[in-house]
């Protein structure tokens, strides 16, 4: 069925496709979003602590996740004649080479103002065993 | 690791340790004080790289003739290429770069996409900075305007700046 406002219900879920991690794509997420921080590129330097954290080795950005989640969003909404208009999120778990990762969304509720309709969408992104990476909420405009 | 971005007559500098003498630390950060912005004009080849790097293939970002069909009437970006745009505005002196700088959440709303060819500014400032659990955070807003001064999107960032 096709997605429109009306027959869009809290509980309903959306998903992304899966995305695979390795040191070429966080090179690549690099090159694309001209973000070098050695968080992302040198495994010496993230052997140190960053205050009370330690990493390991290097780590994926948290805005590729932010990217996925994105990517979900207006994959989803464009069909239906939506527009994707707002994206909050929190990392909570570093992402690292070899993870896999896929985001989802649940809706969580639908919203009339004076001159549009909205949905609500807690998203969140889980790799492979399961865990939270990544945690937010996205807001999707479905204009009149 | 010092290679440089072919895009455009600025060579982007990719070693972040390289200014980092030169960057404000937390300490020196003022809440209140605009960040200094360079415009960045936006390439659809640079678009498509970012498309690539997180997997987007909707042909809205790629295929001019299916563009022209939809609402926007041509091509456009992904929403999130705010992320490409918050390092193609800033000098290599901005304190984002700052190795270390682990990002901790963020906020954006969006208004109208980036297109191919926009010039972009930004408008930028540390909004608030505090100390949690031994933590130096930096609250972070900013705001994309195209060459039209029309607003592409506007977002919160809170970043952990290094000890």
């Amino acid at each position: 069925m096709m997605t429109n406002f009306e027959n869009l219900n809290a509980g309903d879920s959306i998903t992304g496709p899966t995305f695979d991690v390795s040191r070429e794509s966080i090179r690549l997420f690099c090159d694309a979003s001209l973000d070098y921080n050695p968080l992302h590129l040198d495994d010496e330097y993230m052997k140190g602590n960053f205050g009370k954290t330690h990493f390991g080795g290097i780590i994926m950005h948290g805005m590729n996740n932010f990217g996925l989640i994105s990517r979900m969003i207006t994959d989803w909404a464009y069909p239906a004649g939506a527009i994707h208009r707002r994206l909050e999120t929190r990392w909570v778990k570093p992402v690292k080479p070899g993870d896999t990762i896929q985001p989802t969304g649940i809706i969580k509720s639908k919203q009339t103002t004076q001159n549009s309709r909205w949905v609500l969408i807690d998203v969140m992104v889980k790799n492979q065993a399961g865990e939270k990476v990544a945690t937010g909420e996205a807001m999707v405009e479905f204009p009149n | 690791m010092a290679k440089v971005s072919s895009e455009g007559p600025e060579a982007f500098e990719t070693d972040f340790w390289k200014d980092a003498n030169l960057r404000k630390v937390w300490d020196d950060i003022v809440p209140g004080e605009p960040r200094q912005t360079i415009p960045y004009t936006l390439t659809r080849e640079a678009i498509e790289l970012y498309c690539k790097s997180v997997g987007e293939d909707h042909p809205i970002y790629f295929d001019e003739a299916y563009a022209k069909t939809t609402r926007y009437g041509g091509l456009i970006a992904p929403p999130s290429i705010h992320i490409l745009l918050m390092f193609s505005c800033t000098p290599a002196d901005d304190w984002m770069r700052s190795p270390g700088t682990v990002n901790a959440g963020q906020s954006w709303s969006y208004n109208i996409p980036a297109r191919p060819n926009d010039v972009i500014t930004l408008q930028a400032r540390a909004l608030d900075k505090f100390i949690k659990r031994e933590r130096l955070f930096v609250v972070h807003d900013n705001v994309f305007f195209n060459q039209r001064g029309e607003v592409i999107c506007s977002g919160r960032g809170w970043t952990i700046r290094p000890a």
